[in-house]
């Protein structure tokens, strides 16, 4: 890879009492560039997630966020770091307008008196959000209607448009085409895609394999807590890439 | 940063816009905003229209029920139910309830008239004796709400359990403290500051509970607090992921709702000018009653003030009605039972004709 790698976690093992859900497991990712996270159920794949998005500390091994060292005490310390994570169930309030949640609990407050006591700054909010999921790929999504207006495709749009208007290194997307039709998780891949055009890192955990050959850059297959493979997309064929999941077919150690 | 190219973003832009039916650009959202404003002021009308429907009926049963001494009395019936409607609109916001807030009125209601009696009986000036007195109520009702945000965060109880233990807490103690006898023979202070009128209808205290709803419906509708009131109610998760307080959130709501309901509690006994262990008891029902009325949902992360209002001058007309129609009071509570019952089943099937007429998704 000609980039420079954005977030890589090294070597991470994590155990929940007697199970071990990963064992020395390595994982990179560069700026511009897409890597999908795949497993079969069990694989440790969550605990990855979590690890990465600082809701878990591992027993052992290293985060290296732009090659230096990090220790992420709480998600909050991830997020302000410039790492966003879009868990499986959107984290969206459906009685909020759009620009309400994407600025939720980041909320633009009016200038001066009115700001102090706590007066939103509706208009500021409204316009940013506008801006801010266009630059996402989501387009016009009517900013100042609430979200249970929205179907689940266009919801999960807005929460993905939320995370990568955020994000300013990593983003972390956790099975965000789940339940979603063709046109929906088209729509998601697209914004995907865009965020990479954007140079942020994006890591994709999907169970749905051709979505994660159609988007990817390199593909990392994790198997019972460990890298089984991690290759360029390109080496994948649908076929042989379920059966390195599973396990039919022994894969060369990680690249 | 590259900007979109124009065709992929139309596609976007068409399969994102496309099952809402509504034109896409960003030209749509004025008229949006003012299809959503005409949505809630259909809602706001509608309950108008009721109140107007029921002032109509009860003064063609009883023209004594339009007159000016009859408003006086029914904005003085409505204040206190106000008041806790404005504390329940905000706990039931956050998709919690509040079913102590009877108690709590009837508690530091007590505790006003036990102190403000035996200060000014030692010889202390009436004035401090009242200052005093109210200090003592609205640490009582913070106390309360403090006990029900104790249990709600920390013990972890659902917002019903919780609050109905305080509301049995609230109107033991009650008892305890007067033994179950009215506290009067207070300075006469109290009752001249409740019911000298001015402009015909109003009281010192009934601005005061003015100013107190003009400040909660401004907070609710245009402030952070507001804002994190209605996330925390529309999915505390989400909200805790955005890195909103939620905890701390909930403690000063239902710290609100009982200090508002201490305020209240303070309004009856100056009307009064005395204390009564029972005026609390059953309050919760009215209050409950104005915020769902007001088109509040029990699931939480809606409501409008505007609607509690409504709601409190809906139930408070009814209840100010029956009376003077000859029903005997007994019923009151058959009614506003009915009243919450028929309010939260229009809700339930709005709801569910929304979702239908959504169609997909």
């Amino acid at each position: 890879m000609a980039e420079q790698t954005l977030y890589e976690a090294r070597g991470i093992s994590k155990s929940y009492g007697s199970v071990v859900a990963l064992e020395g497991v390595s994982l990179a990712v560069h700026a511009g560039e897409i890597v999908g996270l795949v497993g079969d159920n069990g694989a440790g794949k969550s605990t990855l997630v979590k690890v990465l998005s600082g809701a878990h500390a591992p027993d052992s091994g290293t985060l290296l966020l732009d090659g230096t060292e990090r220790t992420w005490r709480s998600p909050h310390d991830a997020l302000s770091a410039g790492i966003e994570t879009l868990y499986q169930d959107s984290g969206l309030c459906p009685d909020l307008t759009v620009s309400g949640n994407v600025f939720l609990g980041r909320e633009r407050l009016r200038r001066g008196l009115l700001g102090r006591l706590g007066f939103l700054d509706n208009a500021a909010m409204e316009r940013e959000a506008r801006e801010n999921l266009e630059q996402a790929g989501i387009g016009f999504a009517g900013v100042r209607r609430t979200v249970n207006q929205f179907s689940g495709g266009q919801r999960q749009a807005v929460a993905i448009g939320r995370a990568v208007s955020w994000a300013r290194k990593v983003i972390i997307l956790d099975e965000p085409t789940n339940h979603l039709g063709a046109r929906q998780s088209a729509e998601v891949l697209h914004v995907m895609e865009r965020a990479r055009e954007r140079g942020l890192g994006v890591v994709f955990i999907s169970h749905t394999l051709p979505h994660v050959l159609q988007v990817t850059d390199r593909v990392v297959v994790l198997r019972l807590g460990r890298v089984v493979a991690d290759r360029p997309t390109s080496t994948f064929t649908p076929d042989s890439l379920l059966k390195v999941i599973t396990g039919l077919e022994q894969a060369e150690p990680a690249a | 940063m590259t900007t979109a190219s124009t065709s992929t973003r139309a596609d976007v832009v068409a399969a994102i816009s496309a099952p809402t039916g509504a034109p896409p650009g960003p030209d749509a959202s004025p008229d949006r905003r003012t299809r959503l404003t005409a949505v809630l002021l259909r809602q706001d009308v509608v309950l108008l229209g009721v109140l107007v429907a029921m002032v109509l009926f009860f003064t063609a049963l009883n023209p004594l029920f339009f007159s000016t001494s009859a408003l006086a009395n029914v904005l003085q019936d409505w204040a206190p139910i106000m008041l806790l409607g404005i504390g329940q609109t905000y706990v039931i916001v956050t998709a919690g309830i509040d079913l102590s807030v009877g108690s709590t009125l009837g508690l530091s209601g007590v505790s006003a008239a036990l102190v403000i009696r035996s200060m000014t009986q030692s010889g202390t000036s009436p004035a401090m004796a009242i200052v005093t007195g109210v200090a003592v109520a609205l640490a009582v009702g913070l106390a309360m709400g403090l006990l029900n945000a104790l249990l709600v965060v920390r013990v972890r109880l659902v917002p019903f359990v919780a609050t109905l233990a305080t509301m049995g807490i609230g109107a033991g103690l009650t008892l305890v403290v007067t033994n179950g006898v009215q506290i009067a023979g207070g300075p006469r202070e109290v009752i001249t500051i409740g019911s000298t009128r001015f402009l015909s209808v109003l009281t010192a205290p009934l601005l005061v509970v003015l100013l107190v709803l003009a400040v909660a419906w401004v907070v609710l509708g245009m402030t952070r607090f507001g804002r994190w009131t209605y996330a925390i109610g529309s999915n505390s998760f989400a909200a805790r992921g955005a890195g909103i307080g939620v905890s701390r959130h909930l403690v000063k709501v239902y710290a609100l709702s009982g200090v508002l309901a201490a305020l209240a509690g303070l309004f009856v006994y100056f009307r009064l000018g005395s204390g009564s262990p029972t005026s609390g008891q059953g309050l919760e029902l009215p209050a409950i009653a104005a915020a769902v009325i007001g088109g509040t949902s029990l699931f939480g992360g809606s409501g409008r003030m505007s609607g509690t209002v409504l709601g409190a001058l809906i139930t408070t007309a009814v209840l100010s009605g029956l009376i003077l129609i000859g029903v005997a009071p007994y019923w009151q509570q058959v009614v506003v039972g009915a009243l919450i019952a028929a309010a939260v089943g229009l809700q339930q099937v709005s709801a569910v004709r929304a979702r239908n007429g959504a169609g997909h998704g």
